[in-house]
C-alpha cells in the first residue's frame, strides 16, 4: 500500500502540492481527479521521484521512498506512465517495451520474456507493429506502448497520468477496460490521474478530488460520482 | 590516374580517423548533451602513455591496448569527477537561464583540455616526439611498381572498420546499448524505465574516450606528438560531426570520410595551403544548406 502524508511540492514560489495526504489501497483502483493545474501530475511525479518534495512523506510497503531516484523507485515496483503517451519515438515498438524490462533482464531472464509476451497479448496491435518506430504509431497505440513499457517491469503499483488525453472515446474505453481487467485479475494496485472524471470514477474504487494543490474530497468513487454539488463546484459539469 | 588513387586512398584512410573523432564527439553529445572540447586532449594523453610504454621497450600492441583502456578510464573519471557534479547543481542564481546551464559543461571541457595539456607538458616535456607505426608507411610495391597506398592505410581502415562494427553491434544488439540510446533520446522515460542514466552517461564518456584515443594512436605516426598536436584534429573531427549531423553516429562516420576525402583531394590537386580553407568552406555550406547535417535522420515525431 502507498501512503502519502502532508506532501508539499514547490516550483520556485508556486506551491503545486499543498499538504496532500492520500493513500492507494492494495489491488484497488484509486483515482485522482481535478481540473487543469490542480496538481494531479505533480503528485504522480513526486511519488515516482521525478520531482523532489519540499516536505512530507511517501511510504511504500512500509518504507519511505522520498529522495530515491526514479530509476530506484521503479525497481521497488512502482511504474509511472507519465502524461502524453511517453514513449521514445526514435526507438522501435519492440525496443520501447524491452526498455522497461532492462533492469530485470539478468536476474529474471525467463520472466522478462513472459512479461513481454503478456504485453503483446494485452495489446495485439503492438505485436503487428513490433518493428515500426514508436513515432509512427497513432496516439492510442502510443499510450498502449507506454503502458506496456511500464507493465513489463512487473510493477505492484501503476501510476497512470491521463491515459485518455487526446484519444478517441472508443480507444479510451479500451485502455481503461484493460487497466480494470488487469487490476481485478492480477491484483495490481492502480493510481489513476484523470481530467475525464466520469470515466475515471466509473472504473475506480476510490476517488480523490484535488483543487489548487489541496485535497477537497476523499471518498469511495461511487459516492464522489453521485455528488452533484461537488461536481458542479470543482469539475464544471 | 595515380594521383587520383593516391588522393583517394589517403583521403579514405585519414577520413576513417576523423570518423572516429567525430563518433567520439557524437556519442558524448547524444549521451550527455555536451560538446566535449577536451576529447583530443584526452586522446593526446593516451597517446603519450602509449609512447612512453613503447620507448621503455614494451611492444607497440601493449602501448596500443593500454592507451585505449586509459582513454576509457580518463573519460569515465571526467564524467564522474567533473561533469556529473556540474549537471547536478541546478538553478543556482548565477545559472538561472537554461542556456547558461548548458554552457557550463562545455566551458568545463575547455578547462579540462587546458589541464590535460599542461599536465602532459609537465610529465613529458612540451617538445615534439615521433610515434611509431606498427606496419610500413611506404607505398606498397606490387610486381615492381609502387602502389598508391600503404600497408598502414589498410591497417587504419581495418582497425576503424572493426571498431565501427563493434560499436554498432553494441548499440543495436545489447541491453546496455539500448539503455544508452534510451538515455540519449529521452532521459525522463529512460529513468522511469529503471535505467540508471548516470551509469549510461559515464559509459558514453568511456566509449568516446576509447574511440578518440584510438584516433590519436592512428594519427600520431603521420604527424608528431606534442601536448597540442591533436588540437587541429578536434576541429576537423568537429567539422565532420557537424557535416554528418551531430545527432547521428552513422552521419559522423560518413562526415569523417567526406572531410577526409575533401582535404586529401584539395591537398593533391590544389595546394596544401588550401586544405583548411576547404573544410571551413564545406562546414559553412553544410550549415547554410542543411544545418542539421547531411545525414541527420528524418524527424519521425508526429504532431
Amino acid at each position: 500500500m502507498l501512503k502519502v502524508d502532508n506532501l508539499i511540492t514547490r516550483f520556485g514560489h508556486v506551491v503545486a502540492l499543498d499538504s496532500v495526504s492520500i493513500s492507494a489501497a492494495e489491488s484497488k483502483i484509486t483515482t485522482v481527479i481535478g481540473a487543469n493545474g490542480a496538481g494531479k501530475s505533480t503528485l504522480l511525479r513526486t511519488i515516482s521521484g521525478l520531482e523532489k518534495p519540499a516536505s512530507g512523506s511517501i511510504t511504500w510497503e512500509g518504507e519511505s521512498i522520498v529522495g530515491l531516484r526514479p530509476e530506484e523507485i521503479v525497481r521497488r515496483g512502482i511504474a509511472h506512465v507519465p502524461e502524453g503517451h511517453a514513449v521514445i519515438s526514435e526507438l522501435s515498438v519492440e525496443e520501447n517495451i524491452e526498455m522497461g524490462a532492462l533492469f530485470r533482464r539478468r536476474k529474471y531472464k525467463s520472466d522478462v520474456s513472459a512479461a513481454i509476451d503478456e504485453a503483446y497479448q494485452l495489446f495485439p496491435r503492438l505485436l503487428e507493429r513490433r518493428t515500426q518506430l514508436a513515432g509512427t504509431l497513432s496516439g492510442g497505440e502510443r499510450q498502449m506502448l507506454a503502458i506496456s513499457r511500464a507493465l513489463v517491469s512487473r510493477p505492484k503499483l501503476l501510476l497512470l497520468d491521463e491515459p485518455s488525453l487526446g484519444l478517441a472515446p472508443l480507444v479510451v474505453e479500451q485502455i481503461i477496460d484493460t487497466i480494470n481487467t488487469l487490476c481485478r485479475s492480477t491484483g495490481l494496485t492502480v493510481l489513476l490521474v484523470e481530467q475525464n472524471a466520469n470515466t475515471a470514477l466509473g472504473v475506480a474504487d476510490h476517488g480523490v478530488l484535488l483543487a489548487l494543490g489541496k485535497v477537497v474530497a476523499d471518498r469511495p468513487a461511487a459516492e464522489l460520482k453521485a455528488d452533484a454539488a461537488l461536481r458542479a463546484a470543482y469539475l464544471g459539469y | 590516374m595515380n594521383t587520383f588513387l593516391t588522393a583517394l586512398f589517403s583521403g579514405v584512410s585519414s577520413g576513417a580517423i576523423y570518423s572516429l573523432v567525430a563518433l567520439g564527439l557524437v556519442i558524448v553529445w547524444r549521451g550527455a548533451g555536451i560538446v566535449n572540447f577536451a576529447q583530443m586532449g584526452q586522446a593526446m594523453f593516451s597517446t603519450y602513455i602509449a609512447s612512453t610504454l613503447i620507448i621503455n621497450g614494451y611492444s607497440y600492441w601493449v602501448g596500443f591496448i593500454v592507451a585505449i583502456l586509459a582513454g576509457a578510464a580518463v573519460g569515465s573519471l571526467l564524467d564522474i569527477l567533473v561533469m556529473r557534479p556540474l549537471s547536478n547543481k541546478k538553478r543556482t542564481e548565477l545559472l538561472s537561464s537554461e542556456s547558461m546551464r548548458a554552457a557550463v559543461p562545455v566551458i568545463a571541457s575547455l578547462g579540462i583540455l587546458g589541464v590535460l595539456q599542461a599536465m602532459a607538458g609537465i610529465i613529458w616535456a612540451a617538445e615534439e616526439r615521433g610515434f611509431p607505426a606498427p606496419v610500413a608507411r611506404e607505398g606498397l610495391t606490387l610486381g615492381g611498381t609502387v602502389m598508391p597506398f600503404t600497408l598502414y592505410d589498410f591497417f587504419v581502415i581495418g582497425v576503424v572498420l572493426i571498431t565501427l562494427t563493434i560499436t554498432t553491434l553494441f548499440f543495436k544488439k545489447t541491453g546496455m546499448g539500448l539503455a544508452m540510446r534510451a538515455t540519449a533520446l529521452n532521459q525522463e522515460v529512460a529513468k522511469l524505465s529503471g535505467i540508471r542514466t548516470n551509469h549510461a552517461r559515464t559509459l558514453s564518456w568511456a566509449i568516446s574516450g576509447a574511440a578518440s584515443s584510438l584516433a590519436g594512436l592512428l594519427i600520431a605516426p603521420s604527424s608528431t606528438l606534442s601536448p597540442t598536436s591533436l588540437d587541429l584534429v578536434l576541429i576537423i573531427g568537429f567539422t565532420a560531426a557537424v557535416v554528418g549531423g551531430l545527432n547521428s553516429p552513422v552521419g559522423a562516420v560518413l562526415g569523417g570520410l567526406i572531410v577526409g576525402l575533401v582535404m586529401s583531394f584539395v591537398n593533391f590537386y590544389m595546394t596544401p595551403e588550401d586544405v583548411y580553407i576547404s573544410i571551413l568552406v564545406l562546414l559553412l555550406v553544410v550549415l547554410i544548406v542543411k544545418p542539421r547535417g547531411i545525414f541527420s535522420g528524418k524527424d519521425s515525431r508526429r504532431v
